[in-house]
């Protein structure tokens, strides 16, 4: 084999603690290298020519490219050594730049330990051998997870390409957290009446199928081909013949039930529709609340129903589909404030939360957007905003900032004014976060227009005195301590990932931060892909944002998952793992331990042996470490070749 | 009838469905038994269990492959078998397992030592078993010895002396040893330093003679010609001379044996330089039992730890929340 080797320069971001010059001039002396050079920009135009040259006048078989990280330049550099007429798996990439450069300062030492990398780089590429990879056909059908806003971008946005949509929500209607909204800032205009629409296309698109009250049993296969497990819950109402007339939530006698949608402020009914504007506009039985699934008595939804719609004794069905692309769009849940002693824990009925109150100023909601204490139902006068409760506090694990708080608090503000004009909003806050389009001129007019007293500080304690609620806490501009006489105490609650998002997670195998929320590709290059390959990210789910940057991201992923569908064929990636079958005793531990279900057990002139399935197995390794005798080995990451960079590294 | 002549008899009636019954017979010596592979009713007779049945006829299930087989099994053979059946190395189906209280097994070496000054252990013409103790006939008389002075250190720690999933049991069942810390030596090892260890394992492995006996020897070491040790693709091991191979044969040896050796012995048994590999398999036994809980050769429906992949282990905290 001749080997050519390339240092970068990366400008001074290598060359500035790495001599390169005499990395090059070692890597020379490397077995089977035929020529080494430094160069300043190697991704660069002119340094991926000089590759290429080098290639034809040395007659090179295969080129080792020290540089950064191949996550960022393996392809680039793959594609160059393609371009002058070699394989594209005849390369190897040394990190010296995250690896070296970038972590210590002793040049000597880093210029040793970069002549290392690249001795291993080398050591390995001897042993590659030429890949090609196979295509296989692809779904055109894609999966959105989560009926929100985003996902309904998502969703909408695909459909109309022509992809055939799987929509999948958990709850009985689409909308998510924007449809329990009663205005959105900065234009206080009516969430309903922006979203209802959206919502009424997503159940009329011929190419969108909307699977609402389901969610994902699981997911197997690969990106072009997911097979997935849909779980439609039993709603214990046939949803083609319910026409949505509501008769039944009338007459259901379970009055007592907690209302999921409206956030508990009222009660509801034990078979419902979520509201006016659901989608899809059909009833559900909750079973815990149920009279006749629970206590064996009652019937009264069947008896007026005046289609016959409801099935008491319906059970959970399974969906089954397969797909191309998924995008998840699951959202945020609100943190559990209630751990907070001093804001009463959840003990004094005038404390309400953000989301409760939006509820009880919706038209559409339980008090028919009229604003009443919960305790007494009397209009308070004196209603103070606490933000940040839960957002920014490291003491509970959430250091982060919920970004959305700031601003629905003003417009909460707003809109207390607005629906009683003898009020007074008071808010207590960290830092007014407003860097929003027209956001900071909102909460300008929020404090100049409306009145409403902003006072910088924390709240140390809520206590009720009378029928009144002190907020004690600090004004940090004023020094000084401040207690207000509240009415109504709402809390600005922050939000964390949903909560069976790390469950999710798991089935669609991409990474969750420690929060639950997933992680995108690349922070700033890959804001809506993942590290697996076909699925992409919606909304809050990927870290909180407000509608606008959820709609927006909505639309980004259902563009990378139409770039992706838009192709009849995708080629495999054939880093994949190959089984000798002479070596394999058929103990089938590999099945047991792949997480892709890649390998099945064939017979081979009667002995049981396993078998790679070639565009299922994804190259994790997991079956190569597993198997005893070395039987399974990773293509591009052999025993030998791991081996070799290990005797590269560690002679003696 | 005594317990030998009930076993012969179960043998004698597994033999008229089953074609080869793996047992024990006389050996080449008197202080050693030999495995013995019963076809036929003048086979039967040769049969012999008790002190001297010290090999573990799990041995050659993966090779009976696909033809039914019987076994007559110790406690210890019983797990190695649950152990090839839980990896789904040899069927159930296709075994027929006899099990017998086993009171433990001789360890000839310790013979050796308690005849050293005496006679060497191949001058002993007889061995009579007398209830808790051995009678040999040596060169310079009658020798007494205790059973528990010579018998193997497995059987000083044995919590499961009575093959518990044979299909047919004879004798009444023994109870298990379980006053004593099963890994109290390892904890004594444990106490050398880091340096010491080595030191310890490289002065062992320098009579390492690369027979690959212990490989041999061992009821769940399944890849045969196939094994790392000679393997040039993998090439994991290289022919150079040194310590540095044998103490890494070693170690993948007993890498492929976490969470599935049974702690049978024969590894260490069938070394002919007396190296005490087990302690190596041990280690990795004890970690698998407290990390997962897991003792191989249980419970033939558990999945082996090893052999099966979760994202978070219960036991493993990669993440604190």
């Amino acid at each position: 084999m001749r080997i050519g080797v390339f240092i970068c320069h990366c400008g001074s971001n290598i060359a500035g603690t790495v001599d390169c010059a005499a990395v090059a001039a070692k890597a020379a002396t490397y077995p089977d290298v035929a020529y080494a050079t430094d160069i300043m920009y190697a991704c660069a135009e002119p340094g991926q020519d000089a590759i290429i040259a080098a290639i034809k006048e040395h007659q090179l078989s295969g080129v080792v490219v020290a540089s950064c990280t191949p996550r960022m330049h393996e392809p680039t550099f793959r594609k160059t050594v393609e371009r002058a007429g070699l394989n594209r798996y005849m390369f190897e990439m040394a990190n010296i730049r995250e690896h070296v450069s970038w972590i210590g300062k002793d040049i000597e030492a880093n210029t040793n330990k970069a002549a290392e990398l690249v001795r291993m780089a080398a050591a390995k590429l001897r042993l590659n051998k030429e890949l090609k990879p196979k295509s296989f056909p692809v779904t055109k059908r894609l999966l959105v997870v989560g009926g929100g806003v985003a996902g309904i971008q998502a969703a909408l946005d695909a459909a109309d390409a022509g992809l055939e949509v799987i929509l999948v929500e958990k709850q009985p209607t689409i909308g998510g957290k924007m449809a329990k909204l009663d205005k959105t800032f900065p234009t206080v205009d009516c969430s309903s009446c922006i979203l209802g629409p959206r919502m009424v296309d997503v159940a009329q698109h011929p190419n969108i199928t909307l699977y609402a009250y389901s969610e994902v049993e699981s997911v197997s296969g690969y990106v072009g081909n997911f097979d997935v497990k849909i779980r439609k819950k039993a709603s214990y109402v046939d949803w083609v013949k319910c026409t949505g007339c509501g008769l039944c939530t009338e007459k259901c006698p379970a009055r007592k039930s907690y209302d999921r949608f409206n956030e508990g402020v009222g009660p509801t009914t034990a078979i419902i529709i979520p509201f006016p504007q659901a989608i899809p506009k059909k009833a559900s039985i909750e079973r815990e609340h149920c009279r006749l699934l629970t206590g064996g008595k009652c019937g009264v939804c069947a008896k007026v129903c005046p289609t016959g719609a409801i099935n008491y004794a319906m059970e959970d069905e399974i969906i089954e589909a397969r797909v191309g692309g998924i995008v998840a769009a699951t959202g945020y849940d609100l943190i559990d404030w209630k751990i907070y002693e001093e804001y009463g824990g959840g003990r004094y009925p005038d404390v309400v939360t953000s989301l409760q109150y939006e509820r009880m100023l919706s038209a559409s909601g339980p008090t028919g957007g009229h604003i009443k204490r919960p305790s007494d139902g009397v209009e308070p006068k004196d209603v103070v905003f606490i933000q940040c409760v839960g957002s920014r506090d490291p003491s509970i694990g959430r250091p982060y900032c919920s970004g959305f708080c700031c601003m629905y608090t003003a417009k909460q503000a707003i809109l207390t004014k607005d629906h009683i004009p003898d009020s007074q909003s008071y808010v207590f806050y960290m830092d007014i976060r407003s860097p929003g389009k027209g956001y900071d001129e909102f909460t300008r007019r929020v404090q100049e227009e409306y009145k409403a007293r902003y006072i910088r500080g924390r709240v140390s304690l809520v206590y009720p005195k009378g029928n009144k609620l002190i907020v004690r806490g600090a004004d940090t501009l004023m020094g000084v301590q401040v207690e207000v006489e509240a009415d109504l105490v709402v809390l600005a609650v922050g939000a964390e990932a949903a909560s069976e998002s790390a469950k999710l997670a798991e089935k669609l195998r991409i990474s969750y931060d420690s929060y639950g929320f997933f992680m995108e590709g690349h922070p700033k290059l890959k804001p809506v892909e993942t590290n697996t390959a076909g699925v992409f990210l919606a909304g809050a789910c990927q870290g909180l944002k407000d509608i606008p940057s959820s709609v927006a991201q909505g639309s980004a992923a259902a563009a990378k998952a139409i770039g992706l569908l838009s192709r009849d064929m995708l080629d495999s990636d054939p880093q994949i793992a190959f089984v000798s079958a002479n070596r394999c005793v058929g103990c089938g531990k590999c099945i047991e331990v792949c997480p892709f279900k890649a390998i099945q057990e064939i017979d081979l002139r009667g002995q049981p042996k396993a078998e790679v399935i070639e565009t299922v197995c994804q190259g994790c390794g997991l079956c190569n470490a597993t198997c005893p005798q070395g039987a399974i080995q990773l293509s591009h990451f052999t025993d030998n070749q791991i081996l070799a960079e290990v005797e590269a590294l560690c002679r003696f | 009838m005594s317990i030998q002549d009930d076993i012969k008899a179960a043998i004698a009636k597994a033999l008229q469905d089953i074609p080869c019954v793996i047992g024990w017979g006389a050996g080449p010596e008197p202080l050693r038994a030999t495995p013995l592979f019963m076809r036929n009713a003048a086979d039967v007779e040769n049969f012999t269990a008790g002190f001297l049945a010290v090999n573990n006829p799990a041995l050659y299930l993966p090779s009976c492959k696909g033809v039914k087989t019987a076994l007559v099994v110790k406690g210890c053979d019983a797990r190695s078998v649950g152990q090839l059946v839980a990896e789904n190395l040899v069927k159930r189906d296709e075994l027929y397992l006899i099990g017998y209280p086993c009171s433990g097994v001789i360890d000839v070496d310790k013979v050796a030592a308690r005849l050293e000054g005496k006679c060497e252990p191949g001058e002993v013409t007889r061995l009579r078993e007398e209830n808790e103790d051995v009678i040999l006939d040596t060169p310079g008389g009658e020798v007494r010895l205790a059973k528990k002075d010579i018998a193997a250190d497995k059987c000083a720690r044995c919590r499961y002396p009575n093959a518990e999933s044979a299909d047919v049991f004879i004798g009444e069942k023994r109870a298990p040893v379980v006053d004593q810390d099963e890994y109290a030596d390892l904890a004594d090892f444990e106490k050398l330093s880091l340096e010491e260890r080595k030191a310890f394992w490289e002065k062992e492995l320098s009579r390492c003679i690369r027979c690959y006996a212990c490989r041999n020897a061992c009821p769940l070491c399944v890849c045969r010609d196939h094994c790392v040790a000679s393997s040039r693709e993998p090439h994991w091991l290289t022919q150079a001379d040194g310590v540095r191979d044998k103490l890494f044969f070693q170690l993948i040896h007993a890498t492929h044996l976490a969470g599935r050796c049974t702690g049978c012995g024969e590894c260490e048994r069938a070394c002919p330089v007396g190296i005490p590999v087990l302690t190596l398999k041990r280690a990795f036994s004890r970690q698998v039992e407290d990390m997962f809980g897991y003792m191989a050769g249980i419970d033939v429906n558990t999945t082996p730890p090893l052999l099966t992949f979760r994202l978070e282990e219960p036991e493993i905290k990669e993440r604190e929340w």
